[in-house]
């Protein structure tokens, strides 16, 4: 197991250039299979490089054609699609200049609209002003109306006090007769009331 | 005369500008430059010869077409790559569908198409032990030490995130190290073709 990290660890360094850690350097000194491995995966690289010319020479020639500017009409030229196009870069929104400046823009728009909406209550128009004032009028011009509202709501009420007054003077009858005694009011329901 | 002479000492992305600017023989020189290398390229994505050969004239055509989209702030090895893996991997589609439509029985006694690869372990044996590794290993190898390309540049080439390169870069190596043995130099029993794992898309 620490063969296999520690020559990820060597393969690390060699695409990275980072150095190899003391744990992975260490079992690479003590390890024989992991130094050669080092070894071998630094020669390789200059192995591969000073071959490559060498392996290309062993590929025959051959012509490429349609490469004149004749042959493709200017008009095509340019004219692309947009996968083709794609320079194989990030979409524009995604780099981070353009991300930033989105985000800015967006904040600021943000803000305008909430500002404005806070400070601005909302106000009637003329006609709704108009209708309010007419019914605060209609009110204030007419007490025999609001009187009667008054009294109707007064009188429920005095009927509930005359119904319960009934029913105690019906329970004080039965007692009186069921236990033979007397019961008097003390003091007589006022007229008025 | 004087300026083509100078040709052949310019950058790719030099060539690139003046071909976006109208410059055929720049465009010829790049085609010049890389035809062999995206040959070998590509000839570990396809079947024969005459397909490597076929999408490398495509991939260059498409480029000639494509040339004023180039932004000389990349290199130009990553476009020209990415363009023919991208070719590469709608042929590798066409093509699967139409097999599914041949049928095998109608094919007869085929010969096998002759490589023109070397296959003989020469002055450039690490490569071809390379070639035996399979398609994805290979074609990382190549990108990293034949086009001296970054992790970063590899990976926005075959569409794969950096992890998943230096990945396949391990595997490439621990396993061509395994084929050619200590010494590097000698090559173990070659058997051009024989894949290795293969980790692609």
């Amino acid at each position: 197991m620490l063969c296999k990290i520690s020559r990820w660890m060597v393969s690390r360094a060699e695409d990275t250039g980072k150095t190899l850690p003391r744990f992975a350097e260490r079992h690479v000194k003590r390890c024989g299979a992991c130094r050669e491995f080092a070894r071998s995966s630094a020669s390789l690289s200059t192995g591969l490089k000073a071959e490559r010319a060498a392996f290309l020479d062993g590929v025959p020639e051959f012509p490429v054609r349609a490469l004149a500017p004749t042959e493709v009409p200017a008009t095509e030229r340019g004219n692309v699609s947009g996968a083709d196009r794609r320079p194989n870069r990030p979409w524009p929104f995604l780099r981070p200049l353009p991300a930033a400046a989105m985000a800015v823009l967006l904040i600021a728009v943000g803000a305008f609209v909430v500002f404005r909406i806070g400070r601005h209550e909302p106000q009637l128009s003329a006609q709704d002003r108009a209708a309010a004032m007419a019914a605060i009028k209609s009110v204030s011009s007419a007490p025999g109306e609001l009187g009667g509202v008054v009294s109707e709501a007064e009188s429920s009420l005095d009927k509930e006090r005359q119904i319960l007054e009934k029913s105690i003077a019906s329970a004080a009858e039965y007692l009186q007769a069921r236990l033979n005694i007397k019961i008097e009011r003390r003091n007589p329901p006022s007229k008025a009331s | 005369m004087a300026d083509h002479d100078r040709i052949g000492e310019r950058t790719d992305e030099e060539l690139a500008r003046e071909a976006r600017a109208g410059s055929g023989r720049s465009f010829e020189e790049l085609a010049r430059r890389y035809k062999r290398r995206l040959f070998v390229y590509l000839r570990s994505r396809v079947g024969s010869d005459q397909d490597a050969e076929d999408m490398v004239q495509d991939t260059f055509l498409k480029l000639y077409r494509n040339i004023g989209s180039y932004d000389p702030a990349y290199r130009f090895t990553t476009w020209l790559y990415t363009s023919a893996n991208r070719l590469a991997i709608d042929s590798h589609r066409k093509k699967t569908v139409m097999t599914a439509r041949v049928d095998v029985e109608d094919l007869g006694d085929l010969p096998e198409p002759a490589s023109r690869m070397p296959t003989e372990a020469g002055a450039s044996g690490l490569w071809d032990a390379a070639r035996g590794l399979g398609e994805s290993r290979f074609r990382v190898l190549w990108l990293r030490y034949g086009e001296d390309m970054s992790i970063e540049e590899i990976a926005a080439v075959i569409g794969r995130t950096k992890l998943a390169v230096r990945v396949l870069l391990h595997r490439a190596r621990a396993a061509l190290i395994e084929r050619v043995g200590p010494g590097m130099g000698r090559v173990k029993a070659l058997e051009p073709g024989v894949a290795g794992e293969t980790v692609g898309k």
